[in-house]
């Protein structure tokens, strides 16, 4: 394993596009950080309402979930790259099997996940820490399952995403397809499929586990909607994530290289 | 000798249709320099590409000495697939590093290949930089690497220019040297005639004659005959024994002798039927005269 993940950043750590994306990600997460704490409501600034713990990791949760999709696309980049250099097929040939292939790119999703939830955690913690004045250990880490539920969904993206990369081996129609997917087609199956069936849809499973902050408000006056809460979903994720790792390994089983 | 690769009826067809593979069966010895020969869409690639483990195979088996393919086993094979595949933002030693890392060999290996293949002034531009020589050398030191038993190429002179091909020639004759066996796909006659010591003949996914190169080629010789009576010397051809392949090209007959036999059994064959030829022409043929024989044959000697 970690012999596989030697040489995935042997490919990572000197590619550009992998730094770009990473960059973009922590400038969209870190401009949402600081814009929101700039709007006035009633002549009184958001910032130190949006930021009191706990209720903050819940917040930037849900906003950085909405870049999930950029990560998802990294990972299409990374693994159709893979095709068009032929550099799997050669990996194939210098000693790798199948499995090492999705192997690998699970690794550098975990990887890629961590460090997102890492950006995710050090933005919290210096807007946290700045506008909250008693600050105690628990207080701090109070509620931050909600960046670890995180966690779990920036895997899924990417678990989706990887398999579409396996699936369709060309970059641009990939992304389009990963887009489409999560933005368009599922959403439809969503609006035509009775609630209690659509939350155990993949992309509904894995947006329950950061839910909108306010949401319990926006149910008293629309009527309860019904999802899962955070809890519940993290093991239907877990068991999508499985899934996706499983087609995409028999995906790449039955084809040619 | 033992067998470094054993091949039995592979058979393949891609979506398209196309019956690239047709029940090949093929065994290649230890320490020889084995040359795959066809034309294009012949099958070669299909067949190193199955054995390398990249394409599937509809049915048909083979193993590598002795074994099935895994992980050790990859480690004692050196290989190259049609084109070389490298990342081109890498430089050539980070592109080798990563490729000692999956053959699990030391990273000080990496220089002398890149000596052996000429590239060690390079070793830190780019790879997109290359040109297509460079590029097939880099592809030729990363099949080196982990110092393979077998070296699998395919068609490693495509493309490059006379200097190139020589240089390409030159490493393989230099690695063979070693006593390390060879597998060369080309459709070069030419190509396997001057570095191979055995070949395989491929046409549309079926073998045609495999065996040493120096008994494929030199028995082959034609032999062009006239007679005042020819149409009794046509008549008499079928029953010779002498004759392997005739056909006529007006008023003469252009004959390929049977194995062991020369062209003075061949003048006696017809002296004792009663037949005077009037001329007796033993022409040495082209490479591509007699690689145009072998795969319009029909019958497979091996």
């Amino acid at each position: 394993m970690s012999k596989l993940l030697q040489i995935e950043l042997q490919k990572l750590l000197p590619y550009r596009t992998f730094w770009v994306i990473l960059f973009i990600y922590s400038a969209f997460l870190l401009l949402f950080a600081y814009a929101s704490s700039h709007i006035t409501i009633n002549g009184q600034q958001s910032g130190s309402q949006i930021y009191q713990f706990p209720g903050i990791w819940m917040k930037l949760s849900y906003v950085a979930s909405y870049f999930n999709l950029l990560l998802g696309i990294l990972l299409i980049i990374l693994i159709t790259d893979e095709y068009a250099f032929r550099t799997f097929r050669q990996h194939v040939i210098d000693g790798l099997f199948r499995k090492d292939l999705v192997a690998s790119k699970y690794l550098v999703i975990l990887l890629v996940g961590l460090i997102a939830t890492t950006i995710l955690t050090l933005i919290g913690l210096v807007f946290g820490i700045t506008y909250n004045q008693h600050i105690t250990p628990g207080l701090l880490f109070s509620g931050s399952m909600h960046v670890v539920y995180y966690l779990v969904q920036a895997i899924g993206y990417m678990s989706i995403a990887v398999l579409f990369g396996f699936l369709i081996r060309k970059n641009g129609l990939a992304i389009i397809s990963f887009l489409g997917y999560t933005k368009i087609v599922e959403p439809l199956i969503h609006w035509r499929l009775n609630d209690n069936l659509d939350q155990y849809f993949p992309m509904k499973v894995l947006s329950s586990l950061t839910p909108m902050p306010g949401q319990e408000v926006l149910d008293v006056l629309t009527g309860p909607t019904s999802a899962l809460n955070p809890q519940q979903a993290v093991l239907p994720a877990i068991l999508y994530i499985g899934l996706f790792y499983a087609l995409a390994y028999l995906v790449l089983k039955v084809r040619d290289l | 000798m033992a067998n470094v690769l054993e091949i039995l009826n592979l058979s393949k067809k891609y979506p398209g249709g196309v019956q690239a593979l047709n029940a090949l069966t093929l065994e290649v010895a230890e320490g020889s320099i084995y040359g795959l020969l066809g034309p294009n869409g012949s099958g070669k690639t299909t067949t190193l590409g199955i054995v390398l483990d990249v394409l599937r195979a509809d049915q048909g088996s083979f193993n590598w000495f002795g074994l099935p393919l895994s992980k050790e086993t990859k480690r004692r094979i050196g290989a190259i697939l049609e084109t070389p595949n490298f990342y081109p933002y890498l430089s050539a030693t980070q592109n080798l590093k990563i490729i000692a890392n999956i053959k699990n060999t030391g990273h000080q290996e990496i220089e002398p290949v890149l000596r052996t293949v000429g590239l060690l002034q390079r070793r830190n531009s780019a790879y997109k930089e290359f040109s297509l020589g460079m590029k097939q050398r880099l592809a030729l030191a990363a099949a080196l690497l982990g110092n393979p038993q077998v070296l699998v190429l395919d068609e490693p002179t495509n493309g490059l220019d006379p200097q190139g091909i020589a240089e390409v020639r030159e490493i393989i004759k230099q690695v063979a040297g070693q006593g390390k066996t060879i597998i060369l796909a080309s459709h070069l006659l030419d190509e396997v005639q001057k570095v191979c010591t055995h070949m395989a003949v491929l046409q549309a996914g079926k073998l045609k004659i495999a065996g040493r190169v120096d008994a494929i080629l030199a028995h082959q010789d034609q032999v062009i005959i006239r007679a005042e009576n020819l149409a009794a010397a046509l008549a008499l051809l079928p029953q010779l024994p002498q004759v392997s392949n005739f056909r006529q090209d007006n008023n003469s007959l252009v004959l390929t002798l049977a194995n062991n036999f020369t062209s003075t059994d061949l003048n006696q064959a017809f002296f004792q039927q009663g037949i005077i030829l009037s001329e007796l022409t033993v022409r040495k043929k082209s490479l591509e005269a007699q690689f145009l024989d072998i795969i319009t044959n029909t019958t497979t000697n091996q």
